[in-house]
């Protein structure tokens, strides 16, 4: 039995019948880890100790015929944005290096209460700023299917891992197309859930009315199944939504005929790479096929979405991260007063990039700034939500490329940082608007890259979602090839 | 706009030392440049800004007492401690 091979459900079910001991298939994917993170760098912090102590219970309740949780022995990594705890937490970070949270993120306690194992803690950009995972203080992960090319970002080692049969589920976090534009580079599933369908709770927070925690998988059907896990209303998070989660399993399988898909045009105009542009195409025949039918669409505000979202995200960013102040999390420089130790500690611990987006939201809130730039994003926010309400009068779905690119090369964009922000411009709409969306491999460039295609939805349709990529991945393979390395 | 780095450091509490000003400065205004095409972005009258992508009413909930986490644990964190308080620099020059 090849256990990295395996789907969620297989495993989960060898674990239940006891031909695959949750331990063994532990032990498997930490080995995988062991050997492939000197070269690829996807994980941080690796969970030798809990993930064999809870491996030894679950195989203990299998043992003594006890009642198992949907995802009993299932191997997870996390984020290292999302807290765990007893186990070092960085978000990718100087500034919290040796943060130990006290408590674990609501879905951290959901999916050990199915019975997931927490076996590491993936790379990130710094406070998930970033679309390529240079901005990890650390090192940053590369992409599996080419080492000189970028994983994506930022949930970056999260899309290695489960590319590279490292995990066989990661969960990721996606502000601006953190979840989606990785797994679209790393060609894996990644599904970024409508905005309030996940708790937040325990995440740290970049830009709280944009992050959404989702999972990130090989498959629609296993992305499914750890989705069950993760939605549903948490008393902690005010903002987590209290709507009924669907059977996102049973909607697997529903025939696709009668489904309208809307294509919107400015997704295939200029700036968008003609083999990308051709794999979009091919997968829009494959749904055809299936009996969906397409209409043209227009979104014309989602034009604008990356300067509101340049707006938006760091003017919440600058207010979110003032909590690191050398005061409650772990580091804090020298200095004679306390002024002083404030701003050379913010100088010392935190990266270039999050100082940056840290200046640039402070700018934009500061007086006599915030009617022209916060004020008016989020009226343009508002036209945008008001795109896709009016789109999905008449549409199901909304269906365009993840990303305008493959997977650049690292340093490409170190001399123009604007051309690196403009990778998430298919993406940044979904969490302006709040619907859900997911990127699913569509094909390989020449090169040898994977090639991703969003789906966009109603909000809260997550099943339509996972409908329609699970019947996708029934006709087409490229969700199982697996890179070199 | 020439002190804007500075200015706004100051704002946002990090030490920006003269020498890094200017490059900083510089990359504020590539996404400052980029971001100002919203102010001619034509608008109807009476939109109403969008803050946020869920437009509840407040979520209230029975307020009952529940066991906070340990004060030691969360203490552990800080850089500086004296078992009850966090611990910083004097406030006041003395």
């Amino acid at each position: 039995m090849q256990i990295e091979q395996l789907s969620v459900a297989e495993l989960v079910e060898h674990i239940g019948k006891g031909d695959l001991s949750a331990a063994q298939c532990t032990e498997h994917f930490l080995g995988q880890i062991r050997d492939k993170n000197d070269d690829n760098g996807a994980f941080l912090a690796q969970c030798d100790q809990e993930a064999a102590d809870a491996a030894k219970q679950i195989d203990a309740s299998i043992a003594a015929g006890k009642s198992l949780g949907p995802l009993a022995g299932l191997p997870v990594a996390v984020k290292d944005g999302i807290c765990t705890a007893g186990v070092t937490t960085t978000a990718g970070s100087k500034m919290l290096s040796k943060f130990v949270p006290p408590y674990d993120a609501t879905i951290v306690s959901r999916l050990k209460d199915a019975g997931a194992i927490v076996i590491g803690k993936t790379n990130m950009d710094e406070f998930a700023m970033g679309s390529s995972n240079e901005n990890s203080a650390f090192h940053p992960a590369k992409n599996p299917w080419n080492h000189d090319h970028v994983p994506g970002g930022s949930s970056g080692g999260s899309a290695t891992a489960v590319a590279a049969r490292m995990a066989p589920v990661a969960i990721g976090s996606d502000t601006g197309g953190s979840i989606r534009q990785p797994a679209s580079f790393c060609g894996i599933t990644g599904l970024k859930p409508t905005y309030g369908r996940v708790s937040r709770y325990g995440l740290i927070a970049f830009a709280s009315s944009l992050d959404q925690i989702g999972p990130m998988t090989r498959s629609a059907e296993d992305c499914a199944l750890v989705m069950q896990t993760l939605a549903g209303h948490d008393k902690k998070d005010s903002t987590s939504a209290p709507v009924d989660v669907a059977d996102y399993m049973a909607a697997l399988n529903k025939p696709l005929a009668g489904l309208k898909i809307g294509i919107c045009k400015q997704h295939f105009e200029e700036g968008l790479g003609d083999e990308v542009r051709a794999k979009v195409n091919e997968a829009i025949d494959v749904l055809k096929s299936l009996g969906a039918s397409t209409a043209e669409i227009e979104l014309p505000y989602t034009q604008y979405g990356i300067a509101a979202y340049y707006v938006i995200a760091p003017c919440e960013a600058s207010s979110n991260l003032s909590r690191f102040d050398g005061v409650r999390y772990t580091n804090r420089a020298a200095a004679e007063g306390l002024e002083e130790m404030y701003s050379k500690t913010r100088a010392e611990f935190f990266g270039e990039e999050v100082k940056k987006r840290i200046l640039l939201g402070t700018h934009a809130l500061s007086s006599g700034y915030y009617d022209a730039y916060y004020l008016k994003a989020s009226k343009v926010r508002r036209m945008i939500k008001n795109d896709y309400d009016k789109a999905f009068e008449s549409v199901d779905l909304i269906l365009g490329p993840t990303v305008p690119t493959t997977a650049f090369k690292f340093n490409q964009h170190a001399a123009d940082p604007l051309a690196m922000y403009l990778a998430d411009v298919y993406t940044v709409a979904a969490n302006l608007s709040g619907v859900p969306a997911l990127s699913i491999p569509c094909g390989f460039d020449s090169a040898g890259l994977p090639i991703g295609l969003q789906l966009q939805a109603r909000r809260f349709d997550e099943a339509t979602l996972l409908q329609t990529a699970h019947q996708y991945q029934t006709q087409t393979d490229w969700h199982q090839r697996s890179p070199q390395s | 706009m020439s002190n804007l780095a500075q200015n706004v450091a100051k704002l946002a509490r990090i030490d920006l030392p003269d020498a890094k000003a200017e490059a900083v400065q510089e990359n504020l205004e590539k996404v400052l440049n980029y971001v100002q095409q919203l102010e001619a972005v034509e608008l109807p009258d009476d939109i109403e800004p969008f803050f946020g992508a869920i437009e509840s009413v407040n979520a209230i909930r029975v307020d009952e007492l529940q066991p906070s986490y340990p004060r030691e644990e969360i203490l552990s964190n800080a850089p500086d401690s004296d078992g009850q308080f966090y611990k910083v620099p004097s406030v006041f020059d003395e």
